[in-house]
């Protein structure tokens, strides 16, 4: 039987006004699969966005979000399948309490008051932030308001999570916590799509690279085979990042491009190795 | 009669398309004052009031739509107005378009998590408190880190600045400018004699 | 030539007890590039404040010690939409708003303007509205718009936020000119792995306090890269329990390897 995808473009068109954004855009996104959307600015990736959330329509084509038609759906409903955080998701709660921002989008969802709780508190471990639970958001500094903001998302528990830059101003400790957590919804069968110009955390943290060129895909495949390559990022405006770097330069097996992998590919080699 | 005609024919002087967006914005924001005149009034003296406001109305959306605020600013900063004042009156011009946009961006997030605009009054109410909340907060930090950051580049009070591009204020303008002030004193006069 | 001067500075926000900075002693000496480095909260931003003239004068709060400054300062801090002046409809009068503000004469202006936008390519911009343009377009306009004041102290916080990595790359060459230029930087950055091209100097702060200082290879130091402030390659190299000495780049890390 075949499984649906979490996410389906299907040869979507996309104009603002006479402006082409996006064109004959097709790719899906499988259950649990972790993907990143990379390309310039401008490329059209928060339009990506826009359409998997319902705030926009395709011109031509279809948005599929699972098996919904997008076309069919206002965005309030999309949101019992969709968790987004657009950028600056700091100016945006609007709660007393972080508490009470992350478990407004699990009550709006009509889940009984057991659950909210449930989902509330599992959203809010997973990101570290239950100490701050009964704080006022904006007694929190922005890192911390943008954590709340994706745990209010991951709250949820949507089949497909859509973040939009989630690590902008988050130092190395956050963005670990970041990727923790999404990697722990993700072994839960839940689809990732992130945009994200940090390729260092799209290296920790996903698996698969979409790149958009001025509204078209110019690449899809494998993260750790896009970002050991200097001769495809090169042309995309993209560097490698530091440890896919390394290991191209030392020859490391694997290639790894995760922190952890190189660590432990470099150890392996080492101990392999004629002593000096 | 005559001066509300005149009023809502200056209304398409910005051109064919943009002139009828005004003319209508005119009418429609004017409507509402109609409706009331009407169950306040006769007819006649509702007809009267009615196209005095009409005129009122219409000058002003007439003015905002004509008015490039690029060069009102530059005109304040060129007559010497001190340059806090002439910021607060710019600011006050764009912080709607501002505030608007980040409105919509606050409605979009939170339509996002499921909180639906539409529906029951308990409903709406809700969706407002979640947007007004936001906005205001987030403005009002806004307007700490502003005020930094308008220090920075040397907007302190008693600065003299320059101006970047003064609107040409010829002699015949400014005779102009006299005569209709003039005019308008004299209207006044007539009016209450 | 000693552009600014930290000396002993403790700070405390308005109506907190905990001092944001506690006994901060720095220098930023003219063509070089100092990075701040921390954990969120470390109190980098607190020290470009101070730095600015902008903590206590503007922010309100207590300091103690002093800071000294040689040259004029102008700071380009992390949020570009709370820096639009507000007061300009074009690009290119967004830049031009601070020299306008210095009273200096028109071809002055026009001369740093266009100096300043060449630096940050935004020439095809410069007619549009600044209320139109992405989060990255506008920090570049906002960088611009602090270059084009001419000051001799010029202070960033995390100014790369906004940017794609060609954008990134960019704005740290135009630093390291800017530097050569003569002018003294303070920079804040969460970006570690630009730091060895970029910083001449790095002060590592932690709760407020400065940690260490010392050049870049600091970021190599195993200290921190236990702390989570060391650059990828020192802190892969760590976990690999190789001995250190650890290196601070690719490039380190190919001559040590060999």
């Amino acid at each position: 039987m075949e499984v649906i995808p979490a996410l389906r473009f299907d040869g979507v068109t996309f104009s603002y006004g006479a402006v082409a954004v996006l064109r004959g855009l097709s790719f899906s996104i499988a259950p649990g699969e972790r993907v990143a959307l990379l390309g310039k600015n401008g490329a059209g990736k928060s339009t990506v966005v826009r359409l998997i959330t319902g705030l926009e329509r395709p011109g031509e084509g279809t948005v599929w979000v699972g098996d919904w038609n997008t076309r069919d759906c206002v965005p309030e409903q999309l949101a019992r399948r969709v968790g987004s955080v657009f950028q600056h998701a700091d100016q945006q709660l609007f709660a007393r309490t972080v508490r009470e921002d992350v478990s407004f989008g699990p009550r709006a969802l009509g889940v009984g008051e057991q659950e909210v709780e449930r989902r509330t508190d599992r959203a809010l471990a997973d990101l570290d932030l239950t100490a701050h639970a009964g704080h006022h958001p904006y007694d929190l500094p922005p890192a911390l308001r943008k954590l709340a903001a994706l745990a209010g998302a991951l709250a949820l528990e949507p089949g497909l999570l859509v973040l939009d830059e989630p690590t902008i101003g988050l130092d190395r400790a956050l963005r670990a916590r970041v990727t923790r957590a999404l990697l722990d919804r993700s072994a839960g069968n839940v689809a990732l799509l992130v945009i994200t110009h940090d390729l260092t955390f799209a290296a920790e943290t996903l698996e698969r690279g979409l790149v958009l060129d001025r509204g078209s895909l110019a690449c899809d495949e494998s993260l750790a085979d896009l970002l050991g390559d200097v001769t495809r990022l090169e042309p995309l405006g993209l560097a490698p990042p530091s440890v896919a770097a390394l290991s191209v330069a030392l020859d490391l097996p694997g290639r790894p491009v995760r922190a952890a992998d190189a660590a432990r590919a470099l150890a392996r080699v080492a101990q392999g190795r004629p002593g000096p | 009669m005559w001066t509300a005609a005149v009023a809502l024919l200056l209304t398409l002087t910005p051109g064919w398309r943009p002139g009828l967006v005004v003319f209508r914005t005119a009418l429609l924001t004017a409507a509402p004052f109609w409706v009331f005149l009407r169950l306040l009034h006769d007819v006649p003296t509702t007809i009267a009031i009615g196209l005095r406001i009409t005129t009122m109305v219409a000058s002003f959306v007439w003015l905002a739509a004509t008015l490039a605020p690029d060069r009102l600013v530059e005109a304040t900063v060129a007559r010497g107005w001190s340059v806090t004042a002439a910021y607060l009156f710019a600011a006050t011009i764009t912080a709607v378009p501002t505030l608007r946009d980040r409105a919509r961006r606050i409605v979009e997030a939170q339509r996002c998590r499921g909180l639906s605009p539409r529906g029951s009054l308990g409903n709406r109410l809700r969706a407002l408190r979640a947007l007004a909340l936001p906005l205001v907060l987030s403005a009002l930090h806004d307007v700490d880190e502003r005020a930094l950051a308008l220090e920075t580049r040397g907007m302190v009070s008693g600065a003299r600045r320059t101006p970047l591009a003064p609107p040409p204020d010829s002699a015949v303008e400014r005779a102009a400018r006299w005569a209709l002030l003039a005019a308008c004193v004299a209207a006044l006069i007539w009016r209450f004699k | 030539m000693k552009s600014l001067t930290l000396e002993r500075v403790s700070f405390w926000y308005p109506a907190t007890e905990a001092p944001a900075l506690r006994d901060v002693s720095l220098e930023v000496v003219q063509g070089e590039v100092v990075a701040l480095v921390g954990a969120v909260g470390a109190g980098a931003s607190t020290v470009l404040l101070a730095a600015g003239d902008l903590a206590p004068r503007l922010t309100g709060g207590r300091i103690v010690g002093t800071v000294s400054r040689r040259d004029r300062s102008a700071i380009v801090l992390p949020t570009p939409w709370t820096q639009v002046s507000g007061m300009a409809f074009t690009v290119w009068d967004e830049v031009a708003f601070g020299p306008a503000n210095l009273g200096w004469p028109t071809h002055e202006i026009a001369r740093q303007v266009d100096r300043a936008m060449a630096h940050l390519e935004l020439g095809p911009l410069a007619t549009r509205d600044p209320a139109t343009l992405s989060g990255g377009e506008l920090q570049r306009v906002i960088i611009a718009a602090t270059l084009a004041m001419d000051s001799g102290l010029v202070l960033f916080d995390e100014p790369a936020a906004e940017l794609d990595a060609e954008g990134a790359s960019a704005l740290w060459r135009l630093i390291r000119a800017l530097a050569k230029g003569g002018k003294a930087i303070l920079l804040a950055t969460s970006a570690l792995d630009a730091l060895p091209d970029v910083a001449d100097r790095v002060v590592w702060l932690e709760d407020g306090a400065v940690r260490a200082v010392g050049t870049p290879d600091l970021l190599a130091d195993v200290a921190a890269c236990d702390a989570g402030l060391g650059t990828s390659v020192a802190t892969v190299w760590g976990a690999s329990g190789l001995p250190g000495p650890y290196p601070l780049t690719v490039a380190h890390a190919v001559r040590q390897w060999r």
